[in-house]
């Protein structure tokens, strides 16, 4: 054993101690005990890091399960990811789907899969194609929904809020029974308790409260009270209860 | 439980003339803390609300500092975490005019000297200029003692976490026909309860204290480098 960083990679039934690695690839089913850092961390079979995991890239297209916090600049999950703690990366991709217990703090959030946090998502941009269940506060400067599954964050605030219904899709067949699988029902919609925002454009969405400077409410939409202080624009076929000029 | 005045979010972006993007963008950036937060339920829906004070002396401060520094040092610089290593030119504090020669000698702070501060040594003249007036001067020693003894790193950082105050303390004691008076220095949480024989004589909030050095010690060294105002309605463009 010398002292350099060593590359590892597990493929059969394998456990690996934890440590600083150039590369670690799992791709049978592997554990790492312990603290896990490396340059790049490739999940292909079934793999699972007990500790902290620090890594440049982490890739995870089989399952990957993550026992405490995630740090990473880019990670991409296009099998299933369990985090059980909390996830700082900077580029965040999922064609998959992927659960964050704590929270996500990101710079670049793109979810065409689905994704659950049991805390708030923090982002410069959140895109999503897919669905989604925030439990907390989902914060970015522009988030843009196309709506492709069911997609609920208990409140929601940034600059520009876009929602449209199916927009921005982007996957494949295989992709969308995937979504429908985890999502249940076809039923591509909105839910939030708030949404606040300066530039705010809503369809298929249902909110107690939107505030904005500028909003559209657009079709199917449902809205307990709309507090606006530029403009404000409802489509014929959207349901505001209430509504406010400040 | 807590007697602050509250201050609703729309309140507060009207007056202080802020777009919800920016106060968003302040939050994840954790210039604002999150326990700065209240959600309450008011008979329009619910509402955040904040300590009102707080928020919008934060706020001014965002404000007026943006444009010299990217958002992510002023975060280093307002919020809660302390650097230990971060030193502080003696000069730059002279430049303050917070002190006296007197607290710097109670301080043992040497006045020609060239040798930057460090924190604890710069909060400590900082809370000594506040405690002069209020305090004897012996009470002023026994301060700057306590903030020399007591507060290592582990101190600091709890400053701001705990909302950290010195409290000096006076207490008269009496019998016999003598009486003598007693000077205490604690350092405690906000809203620290004291026997009621007890002279609450003046009290500093440690992490106020900090920030304000924090932030004075930082308008100081911006020297006009107008770094790239990464913040304000320059739309993070992040078609990927």
């Amino acid at each position: 054993m010398n002292d350099e960083k060593r590359s590892a990679s597990l493929s059969g039934a394998g456990k690996l101690s934890g440590g600083d690695y150039t590369r670690v690839s799992i791709s049978g089913a592997g554990k790492v005990t312990g603290d896990l850092k490396a340059e790049a961390l490739r999940i292909s079979g079934a793999g699972k890091v007990e500790g902290r995991t620090e890594a440049l890239q982490i890739a995870v297209s089989g399952s990957g399960a993550f026992g405490g916090e995630v740090v990473a600049e880019e990670m991409r999950v296009s099998g299933a990811a369990r985090v059980d703690g909390a996830a700082r990366v900077k580029e965040l991709k999922c064609s998959g789907s992927y659960r964050v217990k704590e929270s996500i703090s990101a710079e670049y959030v793109k979810i065409s899969g689905v994704l659950r946090v049991g805390g708030d998502v923090e982002a410069d941009l959140f895109k999503a194609s897919g669905g989604f269940e925030i439990e907390g506060l989902l914060t970015a400067d522009k988030v843009e929904i196309g709506l492709g599954g069911r997609c609920y964050a208990r409140e929601i605030g940034g600059a520009r809020i876009d929602v449209r219904r199916g927009g921005y899709r982007e996957r494949g067949i295989l992709l969308d029974g995937l979504v429908r699988m985890f999502s249940g029902r076809g039923t591509a919609e909105l839910r939030a308790s708030v949404i606040e925002g300066d530039e705010i454009h809503l369809e298929d969405t249902t909110a107690d409260i939107v505030r904005g400077t500028r909003v559209e409410i657009g079709p199917g939409c449902h809205i307990g009270t709309v507090e606006y202080s530029e403009r404000l624009d409802v489509h014929p076929d959207a349901e505001v209860k209430k509504q406010t000029k400040s | 439980m807590n007697e602050e005045r509250l201050i609703s979010k729309k309140e507060v972006l009207e007056q202080m003339r802020i777009s919800y993007g920016q106060l968003y963008r302040w939050k994840r950036k954790g210039l604002i803390p999150e326990t700065w937060f209240t959600r309450q339920s008011t008979f329009t829906g619910q509402e955040t609300f904040f300590p009102r004070d707080k928020i919008l002396e934060r706020i001014q401060q965002i404000k007026e500092m943006k444009g010299d520094h990217p958002l992510d040092d002023l975060a280093d610089v307002i919020t809660q975490h302390v650097d230990e290593k971060l030193q502080v030119a003696f000069d730059k504090l002279q430049h303050l005019k917070w002190f006296d020669d007197s607290i710097l000698e109670t301080c043992k702070v040497d006045r020609d000297r060239t040798r930057p501060l460090t924190i604890q040594e710069t909060l400590c003249v900082a809370v000594l200029s506040r405690l002069r007036k209020a305090a004897r001067s012996e009470e002023l020693s026994l301060v700057q003692r306590t903030l020399a003894q007591r507060l290592d790193a582990g101190l600091l950082d709890r400053i701001t976490e705990e909302r950290l105050q010195l409290y000096l303390l006076r207490k008269r004691l009496s019998g016999g026909g003598i009486s003598a008076e007693v000077s205490m220095v604690s350092i405690a949480p906000a809203k620290a309860v004291f026997d009621p024989d007890t002279e609450q004589v003046e009290s500093v909030d440690l992490g106020h204290m900090l920030e304000r050095i924090k932030l004075d010690l930082a308008k100081e060294t911006v020297d006009g480098s107008a770094e790239q105002a990464t913040d304000d309605d320059t739309e993070a463009d992040n078609e990927r």
